[in-house]
């Protein structure tokens, strides 16, 4: 009963709009301004252009876009976790005093907006800015660190979406019991031993859920490489939906890539799922 | 459907702290300007037979079409009284002097309330939602067709207008609007090549074909194109010497999608539309530009840099990439004279001109003298081939409507382009 | 001196020390997250117009400047007001939503519960763009009777927040656990009075926490804001930074938007304070709860 106003909020303005998403990947375009005209019923629908964004992306240049992405998205997700980790084990077990207050400083980030700390990272990459002045002191040459490259996008995506990684974690790593730890220690396990046998497998369930937080949405991201980069050889999926649904006379297109992108999520998605699914069952 | 228009998403206020320029004696020799080539006026219709884009005739320079008008939208009538309040202005980012906006208030009793965009496409799509209402709206001309065509427009009541004397006479007839039904000029820009003259090694005068600067490895990592399919494309089409810029022969397409990819690994070439912060700042040395924001350059000059370190090269023969913008009032307006009044403001001619101080994009008024625009300081002079004359638009090549079927040639082309594959 | 050594010794041969390197890294990590922030929010003060050059110290971003400054532009006052409105709207509305879903789903056994808490999770993990998309087309095409600008938004808003309020009530949720609730009703409370005088109490530092990652979220989000605002009068903060990046930003920039940072700092300050103030002794902590994110 409680569940009744979410369920239906969710059902009016998550499910009804993904399934407009269909109605404009296989509808209509009107013949003036090439708008969307989405066609609701399912026996009207014409796959044309959906097969052939289908097969630029299995094949085309669009598959390399694809590629990319994932190629960006996994190694942002690596080095975000080589960070995240140890900082929510270290303030899920060790912080003592400081915890309330380190709590603090990791939702810092979270005040302030998403473009503005990319635009910090403008600021502070440009050929004379701070970055390359505090190199130049250690007598390295001044980088031109927006000149298009992988590295700075990444490390874009790396510091954008960390902050949202981190928080999943503590919280399975806080959830684990102390005594379990302290089980561990006294049947002779050594600290290395009791993370590698104890803790890291009693936090996979964080670690698939700060992986889908993060994962998933930067996998559509288009303004990091965009205020980065600005190169097509950076560019991702997202900026490609962005300049079909934005740009171009061709909004079906946007649609069916979308769709093509939400295939990829949901596979990730009903992993995780299945995942929960058997961690819980185990549980009881 | 875009017709993509040259996304100025970045039309940017004056720099503070430059001192204002005193406002310059207008010069009042506009007959020279008049009389445009009959290239512009001379075709007219006839054949029926061009692609026409689901209802809306394709215009061309030597095909002018006289846009629909509707029994549902009707023009103002004569005399009516102006209307006070607010007035809704939907245009690209920092595309009007605020100083011109204020004074019209100021005169008028009345707030402005502009409303950006940042693409054509976007704002298309806003106002066909018809969950917008502007009084006045800022179409490239060659969206103009479709949005009259869309019943977004109303039909303009020229006895609101008086000012449009003012207008080169080519325009107030042009061939995207025949009679300028809907429409009126509101600025013209051209698109070249923006420089830093003391970082390329050979400008781009030294090259056998000037836009193959673009290809030259020395300027490898400072390169900006324009982030638009139609003005990139076409500028690889007319070095090759392939002068139909609105093909929709996807041979023709492939190839300059051919040519402008090899810059991706050639010179790591990068897209936006911020010539006028970008090359002052030396952030690039190359950007394909237009010559408004390269006038406007000036204006964003770091301390201690000069515009002399900025060049700007546009086909001496004046066979390059040329354009012009307009104003239109919306079919839905609330406050249709006011909007009337507001246009005739603008093309007022002391206020064109202090528009144009701000916007570095020149109206096309009679007024204005373009050979006296370097003497009046308007444009350094060895910018001066940012100035745009009337004849400039017999030989130029204009970016216009495409069909759809065309559009997604060109679409698709820029997708394989941005894929950076 | 010895002891100290002593200390050292002994600490080095613990193999269960406090690990100094993970110490390190996590306060490394913290000024790398804060620093930039800093900067730009330092840039705000540049009597420069460059964004990244310092030219020394002045208000002329913030209020000096006549015309740019974010004190004299009412378009940047007027974005800052619509942002504020909207994240405050969209925390009262999400709020009770999701902790009804969550108290719902929590009960829930089945496949429709499994249904519900798959389409609970689904929008967390939906790139901005994709659910940006699809409501636009769903407001022009099909509630057409909801216009675009900030009733859109409004419901945008809502539908991308809830369930970050469901994650978090749940988790507090599991960890009260349903022996107090059940004692309650032992007692002989009725199930409305056991969550009335019971659960809810308890879940007070969620539902803070929750109307905290309302609020961020809502503030933060430009994607969608972008898709569903109308003119002028709908713009928020993201949409004006985006627009303007893509010109050539002032420092006036920067002013803004360490402006929001300011004014949302105190609001949470002044929340968490007075919550302490008013439910000292209550068990848990909002900035606890947000942190645990538990999906």
């Amino acid at each position: 009963m409680l569940a009744a106003p979410g369920v239906v909020w969710l059902v009016l303005l998550f499910l009804v709009p993904f399934y407009a998403i269909l109605a404009v990947a296989f509808g209509d375009l009107d013949p003036i301004f090439g708008n969307a005209v989405p066609v609701w019923s399912p026996f009207g629908w014409d796959f044309t252009l959906f097969t052939e964004i289908v097969e630029r992306v299995f094949g085309g240049e669009l598959g390399q876009v694809f590629i990319r992405t994932f190629v960006y998205v996994g190694l942002a997700l690596t080095i975000s976790f080589l960070i995240g980790y140890p900082v929510a084990y270290f303030v899920s077990r060790h912080a003592g005093r400081r915890r309330g207050l380190l709590l603090g400083l990791l939702l810092a980030p979270f005040w302030i907006n998403y473009l503005m700390r990319m635009l910090a990272w403008v600021n502070l990459l440009q050929e004379d800015g701070y970055v390359n002045d505090a190199i130049a002191m250690f007598g390295v040459d001044r980088g031109s660190w927006l000149d298009g490259r992988s590295f700075t996008v990444i490390m874009g995506l790396v510091y954008g979406y960390v902050p949202f990684l981190i928080l999943p974690l503590f919280a399975a790593l806080d959830r684990i019991d102390q005594r379990v730890l302290e089980a561990s220690r006294d049947l002779g396990m050594g600290p290395a031993r009791t993370f590698w046998r104890v803790t890291l497998p009693m936090s996979r369930q964080g670690i698939l859920a700060a992986g889908v937080i993060t994962a998933l949405p930067m996998t559509g991201d288009y303004y990091t490489a965009d205020l980065l980069s600005g190169s097509p050889r950076t560019s991702m999926v997202g900026n490609q939906i962005e300049f079909y649904l934005f740009e171009g006379s061709q909004k079906n297109a946007g649609a069916s890539l979308v769709l093509v992108l939400s295939v990829f999520l949901m596979v990730a998605m009903a992993y995780y799922m299945w995942s929960t699914d058997r961690t819980t069952r185990e549980l009881r | 459907m875009v017709f993509h228009p040259r996304e100025r998403g970045s039309r940017r206020p004056r720099v503070v702290g430059i001192p204002r320029r005193e406002f310059i004696r207008l010069s009042m020799m506009g007959a020279a300007t008049a009389g445009l080539g009959p290239a512009l006026l001379a075709a007219c219709g006839g054949d029926d037979d061009d692609a026409a884009a689901g209802g809306v005739q394709l215009s061309r320079p030597d095909n002018p079409v006289t846009l629909p008008t509707f029994d549902d939208v009707e023009a103002i009538a004569d005399d009516l009284p102006v209307e006070s309040g607010t007035l809704k202005v939907f245009n690209y980012q920092e595309y009007i002097s605020p100083d011109v906006l204020a004074a019209f208030e100021d005169e008028f009793g009345v707030t402005v309330e502009v409303t950006t965009f940042i693409s054509m496409d976007e704002a298309i799509a806003k106002l066909s939602s018809g969950d917008t209402q502007f009084d006045v709206y800022f179409p490239t001309a060659d969206v103009i067709g479709k949005v009259a065509a869309g019943k977004l427009l109303q039909p303009l009541n020229k006895s609101y207008l008086p000012n449009i004397t003012n207008v080169w006479e080519s325009l107030q007839d042009p061939f995207y609007d025949k009679g300028g039904v809907y429409s009126v000029p509101y600025t013209l820009f051209s698109t070249g090549i923006g420089y830093r003259v003391d970082a390329v090694v050979k400008t781009p005068d030294m090259f056998d074909n000037p836009y193959d600067i673009f290809w030259d490895p020395s300027n490898s990592g400072q390169v900006y194109l324009l982030e638009d399919d139609r003005e990139v494309f076409g500028m690889a089409m007319l070095r090759r010497g392939q002068t139909e810029v609105n093909t929709e022969d996807a041979e023709l397409v492939e190839a300059a999608l051919a040519d402008v990819s090899e810059l991706n690994d050639l010179v790591s070439v990068k897209l936006g539309a911020e010539a006028y912060t970008v090359l002052p700042e030396k952030r690039t040395w190359v950007h394909q530009a237009w010559s408004g924001d390269v006038v406007n350059a000036q204006y964003y000059l770091p301390e201690g840099e000069t515009i002399d370190n900025i060049g700007f090269w546009y086909p001496a023969d004046g066979g390059g990439m040329i354009g012009s913008d307009t104003i239109a009032v919306m079919r839905g307006a609330e406050r249709p004279v006011l909007a009337h009044t507001f246009i005739n403001y603008l093309l007022d001619a002391t206020h064109s001109i202090e528009n144009y101080s701000w916007l570095g994009y020149q109206p096309p008024q009679t007024g204005f003298d373009p050979d006296l625009a370097v003497a009046d300081e308007y444009v350094p002079a060895h910018l001066a081939s940012a100035i745009i004359r009337p004849q400039d638009f017999e030989r130029g090549h204009q970016l216009l409507q495409l069909s759809l079927p065309g559009e997604k040639i060109w679409d698709d082309a820029w997708s394989k382009f941005i894929a950076g594959a | 001196m010895r002891s100290v050594a002593r200390r050292v010794t002994a600490w080095a041969g613990d193999p269960w020390r406090p690990p100094v390197v993970l110490a390190m890294v996590t306060w490394v990590y913290i000024l790398w997250s804060i620093v930039p922030v800093l900067i730009a929010v330092q840039f705000s003060f540049n009597s420069g117009r460059s964004r990244s050059t310092w030219q020394g110290f002045s208000m002329r971003w913030w209020w000096g400047d006549a015309q740019r400054s974010l004190f004299h532009d009412p378009a940047l006052r007027q974005a800052m007001i619509n942002s504020l409105t909207l994240a405050g709207l969209t925390m009262v509305i999400a709020t009770p939503l999701g902790v009804g879903l969550a108290l719902g789903l929590a009960r829930w056994r089945g496949r429709t519960a499994r249904a519900s808490n798959l389409l609970m999770l689904v929008p967390l993990s939906t790139p901005e763009i994709v659910m940006g998309a699809m409501l636009f087309l769903v407001f022009d095409n099909l509630y057409t009777s909801i216009p675009l600008g900030r009733p859109a938004m409004l419901l945008g808003h809502v539908t991308f927040s809830v369930s970050y309020v469901v994650v978090i009530v749940r988790g507090r949720l599991l960890s009260i656990g349903r022996d107090l609730e059940e004692a309650a009703q032992d007692l002989g409370a009725t199930p409305v009075q056991a969550l009335r005088t019971v659960l809810f109490p308890l879940l007070g530092p969620a539902v803070f926490a929750s109307l905290m990652i309302v609020f961020a979220t809502s503030i933060d989000d430009f994607v969608i804001s972008a898709f569903l605002s109308s003119d002028l009068s709908s713009e928020t903060v993201p949409i004006k930074i985006y627009s303007n990046v893509r010109g050539s930003p002032t420092p006036a920039l920067n002013a803004l938007a360490s402006a929001m940072l300011l004014g949302t700092t105190v609001a949470i300050a002044l929340a968490v304070l007075s919550l302490r103030f008013f439910r000292r002794g209550a068990r848990g902590s909002a900035v606890e709860d947000f942190a645990r994110l538990d999906i």
